[in-house]
């Protein structure tokens, strides 16, 4: 039986040992677990640009973009009453200094308006040396976590060196990294000596066996006696007059402190972005082929504009489908989102001012299935949604509308 | 089989008994103290949670509502055993010591190492204060009422000044972003949470309201009257969970 045992061990150590030689470091955040129509109709993102991507410890960092509100929300997803945009880091590896919604700085959860265009900027400060994988994202009240496009981070330099200060109302100036630490081990410490004697009061007694014995035996008054009476009495009047009297203390020394402040702010979306009715979209049909990785959406457009436009790009959940026939710039570092030749269309001649055309595009790509998106052919709200770019013929002039349909699948 | 012992007839161990029954002692304050950092510290995680972890939840309503509420279940549950079975004033303490030991530990090595939060973020509230007199007064009573009605409001009414002390400071003002924020908002702004975002916070929701601006006594109140009925729950579970089986075949 022993040598069982033994080789059991022995086999489940071999299995493990196997299993050490191929740690992989944890390269997402389950960006994709979310339901596809969840991040494809929530927030879409566009236009996210980090200033830089490889700084030293304190140095800041911003990143910056635009997000559509979709119109089309699902009817799954509770309103986005309650939004806070954050970052995806492994811990604080670094921290958020500054946060802005339409060039206003806010500090809580805000309200979003579905169909609402917003700009965004995190300014950020490197904290911990290290190579992070660091998202933009939206968590959502009683949705989840929506996220933007994301990007390697490199932070140089000792964490040793990293400060933080910040100046009160009063004008003092506190260290975030220690602020309070020195007083609160202290407090601690404190009650907890007092606790340890009360307990080593009895631990030195003979406990459980004896004190059992004696209480069967009727000798209670000897397991409890005067000086422990006594003691219980001064515990009784001292420790509330100690509390009282730290906390009065506390009081005289911090006489002008805040609750903890639990607002919503409320920021207004900027004029349209999105559907600014210069060109109208209607999408009458989006049809995804699964052999062929394919989605093809059937589009009624009204060029409203006094130029000649072309599509440029499909973009949902993060991936961008380009027309490589228009040389567009692609929108994130990130090239693994983005299918360069992704974007076809039935029709590739500009679309003429006060035209209105009924044309059909297909994005196509491996990243519907490797992003988990084409997942949404078998959810039970299997509407899909996305942002289309147009371009002038210059590439100079933008407009971009927001389509959004049910989506019939085709197996073979 | 147990042993019946008539009044008065125990004399006190001596010798090769005494040092038996002392290690026994031993053996069983260290296992009761690795039960109680694990369970109530697990308990308390699970019940009490994001209030206890950071130092932007700890608002002046839920917090001492529901810290005191869920803290004071593990130390009634054990009260009732040492006290009933071995006339033991010290379970609360015991208890409230070793959940601190755990939360210690947790908020050094998983919070601060692990997940680089700085400790003074994190720093866990004490219920220590009301921990002893909870003891003393049931030592003092000997009464599962007097302790559930006075001990239990004194172990709510204490909490919220016995650690105003530690987190007072993080209430102090800073002017940030065109706003107003203490200084324990700043910490949930700008150390990142993915999973936390703000609006997860229960920071005075719901239909529990201030009182002319005084939140706290009224959630203290509160959780007072509620103590009671929590503690008298919680030492009945005690006492039915315990059992001095074999130490009757001792």
């Amino acid at each position: 039986m022993k040598t069982l045992i033994i080789k059991c061990l022995m086999a489940l150590g071999l299995v493990l040992s196997v299993y050490s030689f191929n740690v992989q470091p944890v390269m997402a955040h389950g960006e994709k677990a979310l339901e596809p129509f969840i991040r494809m109709r929530t927030i879409q993102f566009y236009d996210v640009e980090w200033d830089k991507q490889k700084f030293n410890v304190n140095e800041q960092v911003s990143v910056s973009g635009k997000f559509h509100v979709a119109e089309d929300w699902p009817v799954s997803v509770p309103k986005p009453e309650a939004s806070f945009l954050n970052i995806s880091t492994p811990g604080p590896v670094l921290i958020r200094t500054e946060r802005y919604l339409n060039g206003k700085p806010f500090m809580n959860s805000v309200a979003l308006q579905p169909g609402g265009d917003y700009t965004f900027k995190i300014v950020l400060k490197g904290r911990l040396p290290g190579r992070y994988h660091i998202h933009p994202f939206f968590n959502l009240k009683d949705a989840g976590q929506v996220m933007g496009p994301g990007v390697w981070l490199e932070i140089a330099g000792a964490s040793a060196n990293f400060t933080n200060s910040v100046k009160t109302i009063n004008g003092e100036l506190v260290d975030m990294e220690t602020y309070g630490l020195s007083n609160g081990i202290l407090w601690h410490i404190f009650w907890g000596v007092l606790a340890t004697a009360w307990l080593l009061w009895w631990v030195r007694r003979p406990l459980f066996i004896a004190r059992y014995r004696m209480l069967q035996a009727g000798m209670e008054d000897e397991l409890v006696t005067l000086n422990d009476r006594l003691i219980g009495k001064s515990i009784l009047i001292g420790v509330p007059v100690l509390v009282l009297a730290a906390n009065m203390m506390t009081v005289n020394q911090y006489p002008n402190t805040i609750p903890l402040q639990a607002s919503l702010d409320q920021i207004l979306p900027l004029s349209a972005q999105v559907n600014a009715g210069v060109v109208d979209v209607e999408t009458l049909k989006a049809e995804y082929r699964i052999p062929n990785r394919a989605m093809m959406f059937t589009l009624k457009i009204n060029n409203r504009s006094d130029k000649q436009i072309q599509i440029g790009e499909f973009s949902t959940a993060n991936v961008h489908f380009l027309n490589k026939e228009l040389h567009v710039p692609s929108q994130v570092g990130s090239e693994s989102m983005t299918a360069p030749e992704g974007l076809s269309m039935d029709n590739t001649a500009p679309i003429q001012p006060g035209e209105q055309r009924t044309m059909t595009i297909t994005a196509t790509d491996a990243l519907w299935e490797s992003e988990k998106l084409d997942g949404l052919v078998r959810d039970a709200d299997s509407r899909i949604g996305g942002l289309l770019f147009f371009y002038d013929e210059h590439l100079g002039e933008r407009f971009i509308s927001s389509i959004t349909a049910a989506v019939i699948p085709k197996f073979n | 089989m147990s042993v019946n012992i008539s009044n008065r007839s125990f004399r006190p161990y001596t010798g090769e008994k005494a040092r038996i029954t002392r290690a026994y002692d031993y053996l069983i304050l260290v296992l009761a103290l690795f039960l109680f950092i694990g369970a109530f510290h697990l308990h308390f995680a699970l019940t009490v949670g994001d209030w206890d972890f950071w130092v932007d939840w700890k608002d002046r309503q839920w917090w001492p509502l529901v810290t005191p509420l869920m803290g004071i279940t593990f130390p009634a549950a054990v009260q009732a055993v040492m006290w009933e079975k071995f006339r033991l004033p010290m379970g609360a303490t015991l208890c409230v010591t070793a959940l601190l030991i755990g939360t210690w530990i947790a908020r050094i090595f998983a919070y601060h190492y692990w997940n680089y939060f700085p400790i003074n973020m994190v720093l866990p509230a004490t219920m220590l204060p009301g921990a002893l007199v909870l003891d003393a007064i049931l030592m003092l009573s000997n009464s599962l009422t007097i302790t559930a009605i006075f001990g239990g409001a004194a172990f709510a009414l204490l909490f919220y000044p016995s650690n105003w002390p530690i987190i007072g400071m993080f209430h102090v003002p800073v002017e940030y972003g065109n706003a107003q924020l203490s200084i324990a908002d700043l910490f949930g702004f700008e150390y990142i949470r993915t999973g936390m975002p703000e609006y997860l916070r229960i920071i005075e929701r719901g239909t529990l309201r201030t009182y002319g601006q005084y939140a706290t006594p009224l959630s203290a109140f509160c959780s007072a009257l509620l103590c009671t009925l929590m503690y008298t729950l919680w030492w009945h579970i005690g006492k039915w969970f315990a059992t001095v089986r074999y130490l009757n075949k001792i």
